[in-house]
């Protein structure tokens, strides 16, 4: 029997300098282990990551170094700890343009397609009118803006993409007037997707997708327990516990939304396309807003007090393409009324879904999990 | 007080470019000296610095004692206990006496890895924190060294290569030094004053990434 140490050296993965994104199968779980917690903080010491995952300081070195070449995480300068007497630190965050994605989101009225980059800024982002039902439609509109998107990614990094995540409402959402099934639609959609454009397609439900995108990118990063809202036609939810994404009964949702206050306005003659505009403020609609707001604050507290019967929740984070001041005002609203809960209005403009919708692509390839349940 | 043993050859023993032994940096000047400065108060710096070392070789000519396999024994268990060993070697192991290619270098260096393993000098029995460092490639004109060190030049360059595989498949930390530093033209493999000054200050910033708990000062 040979000295087996002094067998030829098998490192753990020598990541190749001439390449972009290694192929899935040989990220190892430690690097899986890296990329999600720095995926999870903003930049995080090499001590600090050792604390976290258990691994010895000299395997985190050689990890660290690996990504770095491979250009997904990038060293920060040295900052002198305040109030610790030691050495200064030395942050490790992810590269921004280690990696990217297209998320694509097809909603009420509107299919939004954006590009982010590894840290979730949005490089990229339009709107289009929803894919028709028509049996000979390939859907020209939204692959081709895909592609647009995907063409603004200069040469070089065009291996860095990820992938195409792709966020669909549920099947017998009622918000779809389409009489082909939702779901033999989606599976042909994400087939042709992937035969036209060549990179993996992801598909997860939209709600699920704002809700990941969130808590990826957003203002639910810090927060591991919370009842996540998403504000959209209808109003969604979802429970988030230990940073997991229950889906629960995801087909739930409130005629309490934007389509509700949509048609209290109609029946005043009121114009309603400023709802339906992202980049949009809402004009002053008066009493017939309040009205609205109140009877969503209500349906928001239902939720809250039925759930927190069970688990203890001490935030609630809503979610919305509606203008941020106005989930603002909901959401102050709501912890007027719920003592001892805090309230947090989304942080991710223009599209919570599309935008959670290509952080899936990042799940799949860089994290330890999918934290899709 | 945490404490680095620096295990090297010439290079770390302060040698003159162009010079002897004899002709040496100062404490303060050597890179070992940079460093421990730059790492302030609350650190003890060894220096074991030998020149014409070895990784596992016995030098037929210049002697058995070069060899850095059988001095790492004692040399370590002196100085224990030792938070974190620095090695820097390899270029003497190019000599045209001992024929090896660079590959053939790592792997004596991994021979002093499982040895330091095997010793566990860190605190508590533990084993220590493991830094290889690759010595800048030689630079092509080696003055009268040229006979000694034929081919020697070529193979240098291929060291960084070779010591990360082998960091990385022993799970260690590896630093570059040819990316900080570059060898003097004054004979072409010894690093003269300013490049102990850089590398000094490089592999303090190293140390210090690797992130040091507060407790067992």
């Amino acid at each position: 029997m040979p000295d087996m140490r002094f067998a030829p050296p098998n490192p753990l993965r020598i990541a190749d300098r001439a390449s972009g994104l290694n192929a899935v199968s040989v990220r190892s779980y430690n690097e899986r282990l890296l990329l999600s917690l720095l995926l999870q903080n903003e930049s995080i010491s090499r001590f600090e990551i050792g604390v976290k995952t258990g691994l010895s300081a000299q395997t985190v070195s050689v990890l660290v170094r690996s990504l770095e070449q491979e250009g997904l995480v990038a060293k920060g300068e040295a900052q002198k700890q305040r109030g610790r007497v030691g050495p200064p630190t030395v942050p490790i965050s992810l590269n921004p343009e280690g990696a990217f994605s297209v998320g694509v989101s097809v909603g009420h009225k509107h299919t939004d397609v954006v590009l982010i980059d590894f840290v979730g800024s949005v490089r990229f982002h339009a709107t289009l009118p929803n894919p028709t039902p028509d049996q000979n439609s390939n859907h020209s509109d939204f692959l081709e803006t895909v592609k647009k998107a995907i063409q603004l990614l200069p040469g070089e990094t065009h291996q860095r993409l990820a992938g195409i995540g792709l966020a669909l409402p549920e099947p017998g959402d009622g918000a779809h007037n389409d009489p082909t099934p939702p779901d033999l639609r989606y599976s042909a959609l994400q087939e042709e997707m992937e035969k036209e454009i060549g990179f993996p397609v992801f598909v997860q439900n939209d709600i699920t997708s704002a809700a990941g995108g969130e808590s990826m990118f957003g203002a639910a990063k810090p927060l591991s327990d919370y009842l996540f809202f998403y504000l959209g036609a209808e109003l969604h939810s979802r429970l988030i516990l230990n940073h997991q994404i229950y889906y629960g009964n995801s087909s739930l949702s409130f005629d309490v939304g934007i389509a509700s206050l949509e048609r209290n306005l109609q029946e005043i003659n009121k114009p309603t396309e400023p709802l339906w505009d992202r980049a949009g403020t809402w004009p002053d609609y008066g009493k017939i807003k309040e009205s609205w707001e109140a009877s969503l604050v209500e349906q928001m507290k239902r939720s809250f007090n039925a759930l927190a019967q069970f688990v203890e929740i001490k935030t609630i984070v809503l979610s919305s393409y509606a203008p941020q001041d106005i989930c603002g005002a909901i959401c102050e609203n709501l912890e007027s009324s719920l003592i001892g809960v805090k309230a947090i209005a989304g942080s991710i403009t223009p599209s919570p879904k599309a935008i959670g919708a290509a952080s899936l692509p990042f799940s799949s390839h860089f994290m330890v999990e999918n934290k899709e349940k | 007080m945490r404490s680095v043993l620096c295990f090297g050859d010439s290079n770390t023993h302060g040698q003159m470019p162009g010079g002897t032994p004899l002709d040496r940096f100062g404490p303060q000047q050597r890179w070992p000296g940079v460093m421990g400065r730059e790492l302030g108060p609350g650190w003890h710096i060894v220096e074991e610095g030998l020149s014409g070392r070895t990784t596992v070789r016995d030098d037929p000519i210049e002697g058995a004692h070069k060899n850095g396999r059988t001095y790492l024994t004692p040399c370590i268990q002196s100085h224990t206990i030792l938070d974190i060993v620095i090695i820097m070697l390899g270029t003497n192991d190019l000599k045209v006496r001992f024929n090896q290619p660079p590959s053939e270098v790592a792997m004596g260096l991994g021979c002093l890895i499982y040895d330091i393993k095997e010793l566990s000098p860190g605190p508590k029995g533990t084993i220590p924190e493991i830094m290889i460092v690759a010595p800048p490639p030689m630079l092509d004109d080696i003055k009268e060294w040229e006979s000694i060190f034929k081919g020697a030049q070529e193979k240098s360059r291929k060291l960084a290569l070779e010591f990360e595989i082998i960091a990385d498949s022993l799970e260690v930390h590896f630093f570059d030094a040819g990316s900080v530093v570059a060898c003097d033209p004054r004979d072409g493999f010894h690093i003269g004053r300013q490049a102990h000054e850089d590398l000094g200050v490089a592999l303090a910033r190293e140390v210090e990434a690797i992130g040091w708990a507060n407790e067992h000062v």
